[in-house]
């Protein structure tokens, strides 16, 4: 299983920021939560013109969503080819290792996190890629708020959510 | 060459095909280039293994630091080249509104959560991929989660989301001395990257098909 290093990802990532940036590119930030209430949309059957959320993500989500087909396609390749990490998995070797050895306890959980993941992204604008990694290189203050109120949380709950000394 | 599709019906199958058809049109970079891009996005993150529950969620612990490490890093490469794109006329500013509610309720949400699933919307697809099932139950609960935010977003989300205090923007507040800010500002956030004190979390079911020598938790850091 090989892997980058940290520097290498950073880099990378900055010139895929970049590309995807400029008006060679997609002249737009990368972002990655979008795309998750259009394929609720569509997966829900709502209808485009009676919900004023969908009509306003419509361009942005359609984007996002090519993208990540994109990015299953590229993860998946990489993990058979390249880490050959691919594996079917329902609990985290950390999860066992910090909270517990329960199945159902990890899946209801993800399912949870997940829901309340979506909504709170959606209601700061944008996520990891388009809050974090696309605002703060445009030196948004929103995306500041944004990554100071989330690393502060994170780190919170992880304190108080596992138990930090190990088993 | 232009590529037009009869996509019309509102069956689920026409529309993801309206959704490749939008893409085509909305000038953001060709179908091929958007999917490149995510073919590159979920590349990276699954080379530099940060999709990993141990990584995201050690950093809740503090016993990881790459993804903050790699975030600073690309964040304060980007913010300088960026800049001078703009000003070249190369790129546009995309930035979104200041609304305090919205950020720090969102934000907090999203905190916790981060920590729990150890996968944030960039991270998660990319380790489904790579077959974790926790994950996939996670992205139902989160397309529920779309769904809600959808159907309840005039009466509840948009309200709650606050005023927008406007498109703010770093440089604004030191007007005269543009070029200063963002030099200072990329090279304290590429500084921060570095000055992070590198710690990892591994997951022996990964390592364990490693030859010793290969392990990185046995190397001495290089």
């Amino acid at each position: 299983m090989s892997r980058l290093p940290w520097w290498m990802g950073g880099i990378l990532m900055s010139l895929l920021l970049l590309l995807t940036f400029s008006v060679f590119g997609a002249d737009r930030p990368i972002g990655a939560s979008t795309y998750v209430p259009y394929f609720a949309g569509i997966i829900f059957d709502l209808d485009p013109e009676k919900y004023s959320y969908l009509k306003e993500i419509e361009n942005p989500g359609a984007w996002e969503g090519v993208m990540l087909f994109g990015a299953l396609f590229g993860g998946f390749v990489t993990s058979i080819f390249i880490t050959k990490s691919f594996r079917f998995s329902l609990i985290p070797t950390g999860w066992k290792k910090y909270k517990n050895n329960s199945v159902v306890s990890r899946l209801l959980w993800s399912f949870f996190s997940g829901f309340i993941m979506i909504i709170g992204a959606r209601l700061a604008g944008g996520c990891t890629s388009g809050h974090f990694m696309s605002g703060m290189s445009q030196m948004a203050i929103s995306s500041m708020i944004f990554g100071g109120v989330v690393l502060v949380v994170v780190i919170v709950t992880g304190r108080l959510f596992y138990n930090v000394k190990e088993k | 060459m232009d590529i037009i599709v009869k996509t019309q019906g509102d069956d689920m199958l026409s529309r993801i095909a309206q959704m490749f058809e939008d893409v085509i049109h909305q000038g953001h970079g060709s179908l091929a280039l958007v999917f490149l891009i995510g073919v590159i996005f979920g590349g990276i993150i699954q080379y530099t293994r940060v999709d990993k529950f141990e990584k995201i969620a050690g950093f809740s612990m503090l016993k990881d630091t790459i993804v903050p490490k790699m975030l600073f890093l690309a964040v304060g490469l980007t913010s300088i080249a960026l800049y001078f794109m703009i000003e070249a006329g190369w790129a546009h500013y995309h930035i979104k509104p200041v609304m305090w509610q919205g950020l720090i309720i969102g934000g907090t949400l999203f905190g916790i959560s981060m920590a729990i699933l150890g996968k944030c919307p960039g991270t998660g697809p990319v380790s489904i991929a790579e077959g974790r099932i926790d994950v996939l139950v996670g992205a139902i609960g989160g397309l529920l989660g779309g769904y809600v935010f959808t159907v309840y977003y005039d009466d509840f989300f948009k309200p709650l989301m606050g005023e927008s205090a406007g498109k703010l923007v770093l440089t604004e507040f030191f007007k005269g001395h543009e070029h200063t800010v963002v030099l200072v500002y990329g090279i304290v956030i590429t500084l921060i990257a570095i000055a992070i004190p590198k710690v990892e979390m591994f997951d022996e079911a990964d390592l364990c098909k490693l030859p010793d020598e290969e392990r990185p938790d046995k190397k001495q850091d290089a």
